[in-house]
């Protein structure tokens, strides 16, 4: 589906990533973890084509990106922001049915089908009885349901995410999970996705999902693979110079539950005994 | 809904014509609704008129062109204020925010200094104000790339330098000939409306408003800001240079003839939200329609409400402050 071959990128003289080989196949989630600022977000915008890597390429459906024109790129691949700064009271109707924008001619409005499409689009995330509210209205998880039906409405078979899940609560981030994992199911989408919780990749695992983990380190992939296999105490401590400790249960319907439980950073003014202590 | 939205299109294109028939019976010289039809009707049918000559002059080379012009120049700053609303994602923001206006107004106030007459104010104003928004959109590209904020930034530059050349040429100016002049250029009036204007205004009116109708939907996405933008398949750089030169085009057009005239540009965009929400697939037509019915309201007021003719820039805001607040209570707001 995308493959990136050794892509480099840098902003003016400062390099961000050197050498990155990576890809994402159809039905898979590709989840890129990493300290902040270690450019994540900056490979996802290469991949997007807001961006431009000063060396190597990216492939999408074996097709050259930098031989694509911006308007195409668009129905190869969607993006979910992270924060969307909301500026009009649009409504959810009108945000999902931009994601048509790359469907559409430049002085066109989006026709009858359009719409149905976006309809269909919030019908698969569970948002379809919010279609006519305001979206500046709508809870954070809410309005992240509204930018995936967008990116879903673009009808492309890569959508990008980054860190969807950020500042939602609980509850709000397990439902943006579950409907990725509904939609991977549903649709056979590929979906690269930043995020700063290497439980994601955990959790896309346990679910039967052909997760793969990437951890992002000092310009390059330190690791790629299974999260079981990459996601390992030894591999944390590296990356985010922690201990933590990885622990698996078995799930009443006897499916493996794996998760990592972070316990202190290495030079950590408290361990986590003395914590039990106090 | 489908036809909802018909009455909705129907209201907005009927509107400023009646509000132009309706301004046809208002001024110092009295005309009965029967007279008015016919006199409409006799030039309508080619016709020889029975009629004194003066009732056609009045209507047809007075009144007309006048509602004409000011429907256009109200519709212009509407439309284009509720454009670069959603270009540079940001409600406070109005038609002169790129400096338009401004550059404008020390067009026209060179051409008075220079000519010691009115003649060649139009093209100067127009010039001048095209030439603001091009300095702006230079100093907005430093990046290579055009953010909105940037943009905006620029367009405060260019108009504080710009006003400040308007106060230095008032400063210069003869001050029992050409000042007056400058300051009620400035303050907008569409008393010298004929149909010459419509050539030097009506033009880019014209073109500035169909571009923006056709490219309306486009500003929805481009106020996502550039990358979400981008990432849905906009070339932003092109749908925002089109926006750019349309609103330009329109709102150089008004100045040009009818003068500084504020607050129509900031405030019938937000009517426009309140009543038919922030699609600006119907947003633009409305702010276009009710701009043009503000504006021909309100100089049909400055005719009649005193002997002689109150300026129009002081009217929009005298009349259209109390209106939007009483709007802004009636509606809660639209959402914000």
């Amino acid at each position: 589906m995308i493959e990136v071959i050794n892509g480099s990128f840098s902003y003016e003289k400062s390099r961000v990533f050197k050498d990155l080989s990576f890809q994402v196949n159809k039905g898979e989630i590709f989840c890129i973890v990493g300290p902040n600022g270690c450019g994540k977000t900056t490979l996802l915008d290469c991949i997007l084509g807001i961006l431009k890597l000063d060396e190597g390429e990216i492939l999408i459906n074996k097709k050259q990106l930098k031989e694509i024109p911006p308007r195409e790129i668009a129905r190869e691949v969607a993006y979910v922001p992270q924060m969307h700064t909301k500026t009009f009271p649009y409504t959810v109707l009108d945000i999902v049915l931009m994601g048509r924008a790359s469907h559409m001619g430049i002085f066109s409005s989006p026709s009858a089908q359009d719409r149905d499409i976006a309809g269909q689009a919030l019908e698969l995330v569970g948002m379809a009885d919010f279609i006519n509210r305001p979206y500046t209205q709508l809870s954070g998880g809410e309005g992240q349901l509204v930018m995936i039906a967008r990116a879903l409405a673009q009808k492309t078979p890569v959508i990008i995410m980054d860190e969807p899940t950020a500042h939602l609560d609980f509850k709000h981030e397990l439902t943006v999970l579950e409907t990725v994992i509904q939609l991977v199911r549903q649709t056979d989408l590929s979906i690269i996705m930043a995020t700063h919780f290497p439980n994601h990749a955990f959790y896309f695992e346990n679910s039967g999902i052909n997760t793969s983990v990437a951890l992002m380190d000092q310009m390059t992939f330190s690791a790629v693979g299974r999260p079981t296999e990459v996601l390992s105490e030894d591999n944390l401590m590296s990356l985010y110079q922690i201990n933590a400790k990885v622990v698996s249960c078995l799930l009443d319907n006897n499916t493996e539950l794996r998760q990592i439980v972070p316990l202190n950073t290495v030079n950590g003014r408290t361990t986590f005994e003395e914590g039990c202590k106090i | 809904m489908i036809t909802r939205k018909k009455i909705i299109y129907a209201i907005l294109i009927l509107s400023p014509l009646v509000c132009i028939f309706f301004s046809l019976f208002i001024g110092r010289f009295p005309l009965s609704v029967p007279l008015v039809v016919k006199i409409l009707w006799s030039k309508l049918a080619m016709s020889a008129s029975s009629l004194p000559d003066k009732y056609n002059t009045v209507i047809w080379e007075i009144r007309m062109p006048r509602a004409i012009l000011g429907a256009l120049v109200g519709g212009s700053l509407a439309i284009s204020g509720a454009a670069f609303q959603g270009l540079f994602r940001n409600p406070l923001v109005s038609s002169g925010i790129l400096g338009v206006s401004s550059g404008a107004g020390f067009g026209a106030a060179l051409a008075i200094l220079i000519f010691n007459s009115t003649s060649y104010t139009y093209i100067f104003a127009f010039c001048f104000g095209g030439l603001a928004v091009l300095l702006s959109y230079l100093i907005g590209r430093v990046y290579n790339t055009t953010p909105a904020i940037m943009l905006v930034l620029g367009g405060v530059i260019v108009s504080s330098v710009f006003s400040a050349l308007i106060s230095f040429a008032k400063y210069v100016a003869d001050p029992y000939n050409q000042l007056p002049t400058i300051v009620f250029w400035l303050m907008g009036s569409l008393a010298s409306a004929r149909y010459h204007d419509f050539i030097i205004g009506g033009i880019p009116m014209t073109i500035g408003i169909i571009g923006l109708i056709a490219i309306r939907w486009r500003i929805n996405v481009l106020s996502m800001g550039d990358k979400e933008a981008r990432s849905l398949g906009i070339d932003t750089a092109l749908n925002k240079g089109i926006v750019i030169i349309c609103a330009t085009l329109a709102t150089a057009g008004a100045v040009c003839v009818s003068g500084i005239i504020g607050w129509v540009g900031l405030v019938m965009p937000h009517i426009g939200r309140m009543l038919v929400g922030n699609d600006n697939k119907l947003l633009i037509p409305a702010s276009l329609s009710l701009g043009a019915c503000f504006l021909i309201l309100v100089d049909n007021l400055g005719r009649v409400i005193t002997g002689s003719e109150i300026p129009l820039g002081i009217l929009t805001a005298l009349v259209g402050g109390p209106f939007f607040v009483y709007l802004l209570k009636k509606t809660k707001g639209g959402g914000w």
